[in-house]
């Protein structure tokens, strides 16, 4: 019995010095790990968006949209950055596009996360790959191509040897791409 | 003096010869896991080391204040609050660290390594022997993870460092980056290892075997020694 | 379907040990005889079934309404290792010869990564409380899968005649090697 106690005395001791201790901490972190995502988003969207002066997040919107403005007080609206994510190779593939407003032409892409093979698929992320959307007209969706792409057929190349990895990233931007037009059509963000 | 030349050797037995990779074999997830750079084997290293030292001196101080049947959970318990601490004060700092490591950050919590020095050390010795050792352990530590690392960089991606050490016209061997080096290069690492300890066991066997059959022949010495 | 390729994913394309490095010390050291490894894998899925079970309760009834977020990890483990003591303590009620089996192996799963692991995937990939179930059976059998298949291997090697410095833990680490490349042929076999 009385071992019992001692050990359920200990353990609670050390568990409350150890939650009062955690918490405190945490309070000190949570400011500064909240800033940096604001950061790593911010730095991404004008990537994406790189005449973009100033964005505002569409909170009407049920997935995470950002509009981006043209000057500092957010009166002209260039187009919108969006954040969307979905299947590749190995595992998840997280982007950020940048449309502009008639919603048809890409501005730019950012790969903010993958876990794609090192050497082939991960060259998706590089620029030679990114830099075929930019100025890309979706009209109506993204296609892909082995051979030379047509940009007037609004096809990109896919990378031999991740044809996989850079169909994905198709894919997940034409996904984005159809949840935008919906939403912005429905009139839930203008 | 020999209360000096211990506490010496509580901090050097980690360093080699017992270290905690090529010769316990323990921490082996991190150690495997992050290693595809050099950056990424120190950062995990020291995060490891942090856990380890400020744990074993916590163990130590309390030792006597633990009943034994519920010690591991304890020990547990104050590991896992210091990687928690650990976890948070390097999304706050280092993001990017934080995000190249990722789970295996938490994951330093089930690192055997830890746990194995509380239970062999620190919850028998006193507050300085424990952090030396702790010490000892955590550089031994570093100085696996920064090899393993360090190879596995240069011939995957021609770095060290984040700088260029091999030419272009080198080819990198993508197998380095992938889970498979991992394994690989840790493996053959451990056999070099070993051989070089077999070549210097067979080289003092042979050198006791020379002194023994030079005083052999001359027998004028002292006899019995044998 | 989904659950299916869930399970698929993490037993085989995404394998905890394989992929992920996770549960490397059982890996390597009871792997030497294809009995007790398989008993091994058995006793571990069981653990991690149960362990994506209790945790996900714990952080989406307790954690998150409290915001108590940062107690994550010392909760986890807490969890996982007063459930392998529960376990232990069932099996030794319930069946003698299952204890005999699995007991020797059951206080080393507390300090076995892939559970702690998969705990944290769980919450990290947002899965939901059948998929979470799932992935840990999933889990559960990769592991299984790898150290028999290692086991299996090293029997073998036991008759061959490795050379002296590859002998113990380098030769498994270079065999576990080779087994992680052929295991990265099923990686884009599905993608979850």
């Amino acid at each position: 019995m009385n071992t019992i106690v001692k050990m359920l005395i200990t353990l609670t001791i050390v568990g409350v010095i150890s939650g009062g201790l955690l918490s405190q901490i945490s309070n000190w972190a949570e400011p500064k790990i909240e800033m940096n995502r604001k950061l790593e988003t911010e730095r991404a969207i004008f990537l994406v968006q790189p005449e973009a002066k100033s964005y505002l997040k569409i909170e009407e919107a049920d997935f995470e949209l950002y509009q981006v403005f043209k000057d500092e007080n957010k009166s002209e609206s260039i187009g919108y950055a969006l954040p969307f994510e979905g299947n590749g190779f190995q595992g998840k593939i997280r982007l950020m596009v940048g449309v502009n407003v008639d919603l048809q032409q890409l501005v730019g892409l950012e790969v903010l996360e993958q876990v794609e093979t090192p050497g082939l698929g991960t060259k998706v992320t590089e620029k030679p790959f990114t830099n075929q959307f930019i100025g890309l007209t979706a009209n109506p969706i993204v296609n892909w191509t082995k051979a030379e792409a047509n940009k007037d057929k609004s096809e990109i190349q896919t990378i031999t040897g991740a044809t996989i990895s850079s169909k994905a990233i198709v894919v997940i931007i034409n996904d984005g791409l159809s949840k935008l037009r919906s939403t912005v059509e429905n009139g839930e963000a203008k | 003096m020999s209360k000096n030349v211990s506490a010496v050797k509580d901090f050097t037995k980690g360093l080699w010869e017992q270290n905690a990779v090529f010769k316990q074999v323990l921490g082996m997830c991190p150690t495997l896991a992050v290693t595809v750079s050099a950056i990424n084997g120190i950062a995990m290293a020291l995060a490891t080391t942090f856990v380890l030292v400020f744990s074993s001196m916590i163990i130590s101080l309390i030792r006597k204040l633990i009943p034994t049947q519920v010690r591991i959970a304890s020990y547990i318990l104050i590991i896992a609050t210091f990687v928690t601490i650990v976890d948070l004060v390097m999304k706050a700092l280092f993001p990017e660290l934080s995000k190249a490591l990722g789970p295996y950050i938490p994951l330093i919590v089930v690192n055997c390594l830890i746990l194995g020095r509380q239970e062999a050390f620190s919850s028998k010795n006193g507050v300085f022997r424990s952090v030396l050792d702790a010490l000892g352990m955590g550089a031994g530590f570093l100085l696996a993870l920064f090899m393993l690392g360090g190879v596995r960089e240069i011939l995957g991606s021609r770095t060290l460092l984040g700088f260029q050490v091999l030419p272009n016209l080198y080819e990198p061997w993508l197998v380095m980056i992938l889970p498979a080096g991992a394994f690989l290069t840790l493996g053959l690492l451990m056999a070099y290892f070993n051989n070089r300890e077999i070549n210097k066991k067979t080289k003092q066997r042979e050198a006791i075997l020379q002194k023994h059959l030079s005083s052999k022949q001359s027998p004028a010495v002292e006899g019995g020694e044998a | 379907m989904e659950l299916f390729l869930i399970f698929l994913s993490a037993a085989i394309v995404n394998n905890f040990v394989l992929a992920y490095f996770l549960g490397i010390c059982p890996f390597i050291g009871v792997s030497s005889k294809l009995s007790s490894a398989v008993s091994m894998g058995m006793a571990t899925t069981f653990v991690m079934t149960i362990t994506s079970i209790v945790t996900w309760l714990i952080y989406h009834m307790i954690l998150i309404p409290f915001n108590l977020e940062f107690l994550q990890y010392v909760s986890f483990i807490l969890v996982i290792a007063s459930l392998v003591q529960f376990v232990e303590m069932f099996i030794k009620k319930v069946s003698q010869p299952l204890y005999r089996a699995l007991g020797i192996f059951l206080p080393l799963i507390t300090t076995n990564c892939a559970i702690l692991g998969l705990a944290l995937f769980i919450i990290l990939r947002e899965y939901t409380f059948i998929e979470g179930i799932f992935y840990g059976l999933g889990a559960g059998a990769g592991f299984t899968l790898a150290i028999s298949i290692m086991a299996g291997i090293r029997e073998e090697l036991d008759l061959a005649d490795v050379p002296k410095p590859f002998q113990g833990a380098a030769i498994t680490l270079i065999v576990a090697g080779i087994l992680a490349l052929a295991f990265m042929g099923f990686s884009g076999m599905i993608s979850v």
